[in-house]
Formats: C-alpha cells, structure tokens, sequence
C-alpha cells in the first residue's frame, strides 16, 4: 500500500503530461478545439428537445435541463470507461518501451473525459439562466456524484480493459451495450414511465443513480435521498475493488497481447 | 483450451509430447552448434553468489520469458471459436529465455552479444520491468533508463520538445527538473532547430540522438541501450562513447546491446553471450567476443540445413 502511494507520488508528473497530450490529440487540428465539448452536448441538445419536448412536456418542467444532466454523466460513464478500454492498445508504444503502471494510462483515460464533462458542465449553467432553472447552493454539493461517478467509471474502465485487450471483440460489443443501456436509463424519458412494482430494477442500473443524484442537486435543488446516496457509494466502492483487482491479475499478461 | 487456461493459471505450462519433443529437439541443436564451435558445455556459467550483495545492482535468479507464437492469434471471439473447432485454440509456446542467471556490479559496463533473435532484447525488457518473466525472478537495485529500439518511447505524433517532457516524467522525474535540463537534453542531441518539429518526420539518426541524449540526461543508475548506439554517425557515436565512459565512471551502470564486437571491447569490461535464449558465455570481453566470432563463422550461410551436415562441415 505504502509502496503503491510512493510509486503514484513518484509518476503523478507523468499522469499530467499524459492527460495535456490526450487532450491535445482529441482536438488536433480542429479549429473550435476545447469549445467543441461545450457546444456538441448543447446541439444535441437542442435536437432532442426538440424531438422529444412535445412528449414529456407535462411531466417534466424543464425538460432541456433535465435532458442535459442525464446526458452528461451518461456520456462520461461510457466514454470514460470506453477509452480506458482501448488504453492498453492506444499506448502500447509508451508501455512497451519503459516501465510504467499499467493503471495509469486508465486513469489518464477517465480523467481525460473527466476534464472534458468539466467542460460540458459549463454551459449548463448559463442554460439554467436562460431557460429559468433556479441557480441554488445545492449546486456546490455536485462535486460529490462526480466524484462518485469518476471512481465508478475507472473501476469500471480498468475491468473492461483487463478483457478488452485480450479480446478485442469487447469494443465492438460494448458499443451495442451502449445503446441498450442508453435506452433503459431515463435520460430523455421521466422514471414516471415506468410502473411502480418495477421501478425498482432501475435502483440496479448505476447510471441512473448518479444521474439522479445530480439531478436533485442541479436541477431540483434538493437534497439527494440518504438512500440514493447509499446505493451510489456502494456502487463506486463494489465496481472499484472489482476493477483493480482484475486488473491486477491480468496486468502481467498485457504485453502480449498489445 | 485446457492448455491455454492451465497456463494462464500457474503461468507454468503443461509440457506437452510436442512441447516435450520441441524442447529436447532445442538442446540437441544446441549441443551441436556447441561443439561445431569448439566450445564444450563446461563454459556454461554458473556465477552464483560471487559478487557481494551490497554491490550488486541487477540480480537476475533462473528467469525464463515465454511468448505466445501468434500463429492463430485469437483478437476475436469469431476467429476464436474457429480456432476452437479447428483444435488449434492457444498458441505455440516459445521460450525466449530459459533460465537466465546474471548478477551485474553496480558502475560495471555490460555488454550483450549474439545473433537475431537470440534474445537479448528480451533480456533487456525483462530488466527494464517491461515484461515480467514466467519464472524466476528479477531484482534490480535503482532507477533504470531504458532504451529500447532506438525511440524510448517516444510520441510520433508530438514535437521533441513535449516528447522530452513525456519521457522525462515518465522516468519519475518532475516537470521542474527535466526543464532545468532541457538545454543539456537538446544541445547534446544537437537539435536545436527542430525541437518543435513532430517526432515522426525525425530520420532515425535523429531520434536515437534524442532518445540518447534523454536516457542519460536523467540521471539513471542504470542505463539500458538496445542498439541505439549503431544508429547515429560516427561523429555522434564517439561523442556518445565519450559521455559512457564520463558516466561509467560517475558509478553508472551500463547495459547494452551491439553487433559491434570492437565497441563491445572499448566500452564494456564484461560481455555476455546468449544464444536462444540461454547464456553461452559470460566473462570478459575479449574472451567472449572472441568465441562469438569463431561461433559467427562456424554457422553456414544457410541456416536450415541438415543438422548433421552443419556436423561434418565445421
């Protein structure tokens, strides 16, 4: 453990020049750059609620806002853990080359989404403005599923990516998960939708508790249930411990593979 | 199936009759390539416990590595399941190194010689931490700096400038640091009018001139070169012998890989030979160059003859 913490110190300089060279490759040669993570989720935006604002007019008040927030966490969680994926493969020429902890180049990945959904954050709030949502100081207490939902997606990325650089197969497969679990988090539709007697299989789908809990802080301005939090707390810590511990079985077969 | 998962599991695979038949087929190749080069099997050495613990900075016990032989190389389920029906599913075991002993003093220089493919690259891997060997185990006192095929690790798409960043931080050092270096890394590469250019318009020359320059401007205890010396001009080569032997004697130990005997024996006290993944020689080097060069020059150029043709010739 001491050892662990010495190693992560001793590297953390690397973990930054590899995020800022990410970052860098994710917006070569584009003209808008950095301002596309803002602008991409507005337009999807926009589309959406134009598609879908007619249909859940009644039950949800702001429904843009509640279309963003959802979409937020969503599209980190799968992107996140999707690079994190593919890390072991992207940077097969650094790992081959020099000694480094595997499980950086996963937390390099998520985080380097992280920063990206930082970005997309930004807009949500003039939107709030615009559209009429109340600014409340519950806002400031969003760091707290983020946080959840960063651990939640590394633990995730690193058991995905003990698999996925054997088998590449995952990638593909993965992208079918996407849209399945696209359609059963209430991200465009209210939870309302569903029956009562079996709104409790969406308790299981860990997504949809961050994106509640966000929600009733950004969006609600209130607080998240005790039991909300409970079940998000237990989801991060279960799908940490599970990630790291497979990847660290794993690790040791990686460079054959990549 | 069985074979592959029963690998995976005790990472000590089941010999098989035709792993069995491999193996012992591996021996009787080398007993005559052996004896074909005059060298009997009592040069092998057994170095155990010579040099004291508090000097010694790499300490290498029994290491074998193995490699999965891609020839059905399963990056699919759909291939997999083919491979499956086919019985053909896990691959060709190889051992690229088989029960590797080498203990090396710290500031001592250590050369690597042998042909292609005899596994000194592994060797070198598997003391930099890169791969993690089946057996045995690895003990290496101090911070290495490998070098291993000519770009350490460098970023094609990113200027050397970022690349020097990424490098040196991935060494364990901090940003301040390897900016306070930075004009040494870049003079001594002799690159200064093209640190902003993408490293993959680099020619080769000037890659291992900055992968170079990089491993040893960021004070190492062990330097690891994987033929990056054979790459630059003969300009660049002196100026690099020069800075090994200035570092040599600064108590920097020295690993690398040539083909060049005659550079073995200027820089290097002591050379290893290996030959399929096993040490032939180990001692010092003018000795050990100099059975490497008869054992050169006892090989036919044509390498798949018969083996008791290889006999009668030599």
């Amino acid at each position: 453990m001491k050892k662990g913490l010495y190693e992560f110190m001793n590297y953390f300089p690397f973990l930054k020049e590899v995020i800022k060279r990410d970052f860098k490759k994710k917006y070569y040669k584009s003209v808008l750059g950095v301002a596309w993570s803002m602008l991409s989720p507005l337009l999807m935006m926009a589309v959406i609620t134009i598609i879908f604002s007619t249909l859940f007019k009644r039950t949800i008040p702001h429904y843009p806002a509640y279309w963003f927030c959802g979409n937020l966490i969503f599209a980190f969680v799968f992107d996140g853990s999707n690079t994190s994926m593919n890390s072991m493969i992207n940077n097969a020429s650094l790992i081959k080359k020099m000694k480094i902890p595997n499980y950086f180049f996963c937390i390099s990945s998520v985080t380097q989404c992280f920063i990206t959904m930082l970005f997309s954050m930004v807009p949500y709030f003039g939107l709030c403005l615009v559209i009429g949502v109340p600014l409340t100081p519950y806002m400031l207490l969003l760091p707290l599923p983020l946080i959840m939902a960063y651990l939640f997606t590394l633990g995730l990325g690193m058991l995905l990516c003990s698999y996925g650089t054997f088998l590449r197969d995952l990638n593909y497969l993965y992208h079918v998960m996407r849209r399945i679990w696209l359609y059963i988090t209430p991200i465009f539709y209210p939870i309302e939708i569903v029956p009562e007697q079996f709104r409790f299989l969406w308790d299981l789908n860990p997504i949809y508790i961050y994106i509640h809990i966000v929600r009733d802080l950004a969006l609600d301005g209130v607080l998240p249930s005790e039991r909300m939090l409970i079940i998000g707390t237990c989801y991060t810590i279960l799908m940490l411990a599970l990630g790291a511990v497979t990847f660290k079985e794993k690790e040791d077969r990686f460079f054959l593979y990549i | 199936m069985s074979q592959d998962k029963t690998a995976e599991k005790n990472r000590q695979p089941a010999v098989s009759l035709e792993n069995y038949e491999r193996i012992h087929a591996h021996t009787a190749d080398e007993a005559i390539l052996r004896k074909g080069s005059g060298i009997t099997a009592n040069t092998l050495p057994v170095r155990k416990a010579e040099i004291p613990k508090e000097e010694l900075c790499i300490d290498i016990k029994d290491v074998s590595v193995m490699f999965n032989l891609s020839k059905n190389r399963e990056d699919g389920v759909k291939e997999y399941f083919i491979n499956m029906i086919k019985g053909k599913v896990g691959f060709t075991e190889f051992w690229a190194l088989r029960n590797i002993n080498l203990q090396v003093r710290k500031g001592d220089s250590l050369a690597l010689i042998g042909r292609n493919g005899s596994g000194k690259s592994t060797l070198l891997k598997t003391i930099s931490g890169i791969i993690r060997p089946a057996r045995g185990s690895v003990r290496v006192e101090g911070s290495v700096a490998p070098l291993i095929e000519i770009s350490g690790g460098f970023d094609r798409s990113l200027s050397a400038r970022e690349n020097i960043y990424l490098v040196g931080t991935m060494h364990g050092h901090t940003k301040k640091y390897i900016k306070s270096r930075f004009d040494e890394i870049v003079e001594f590469a002799e690159l200064e009018k093209f640190i902003d250019v993408p490293v993959k318009n680099y020619s080769s020359g000037m890659l291992a001139r900055l992968g170079f320059s990089v491993a040893t401007c960021v004070n190492a205890d062990i330097i690891i070169a994987d033929e990056v010396l054979s790459v630059g001009d003969a300009r660049f080569k002196k100026k690099c012998e020069e800075r090994i032997s200035q570092m040599l004697s600064g108590g920097t130990t020295f690993l690398f890989v040539s083909h060049s005997t005659a550079q073995v024996k200027k820089l290097c006290k002591r050379a290893v030979w290996l030959e399929k993944g096993k040490i032939m020689e180990d001692g010092p080097a003018a000795e050990v160059c100099h059975s490497y060069a008869k054992f050169i020059k006892s090989i036919p150029l044509k390498q798949h003859t018969k083996k008791t043709e290889t006999q009668n010739e030599t």
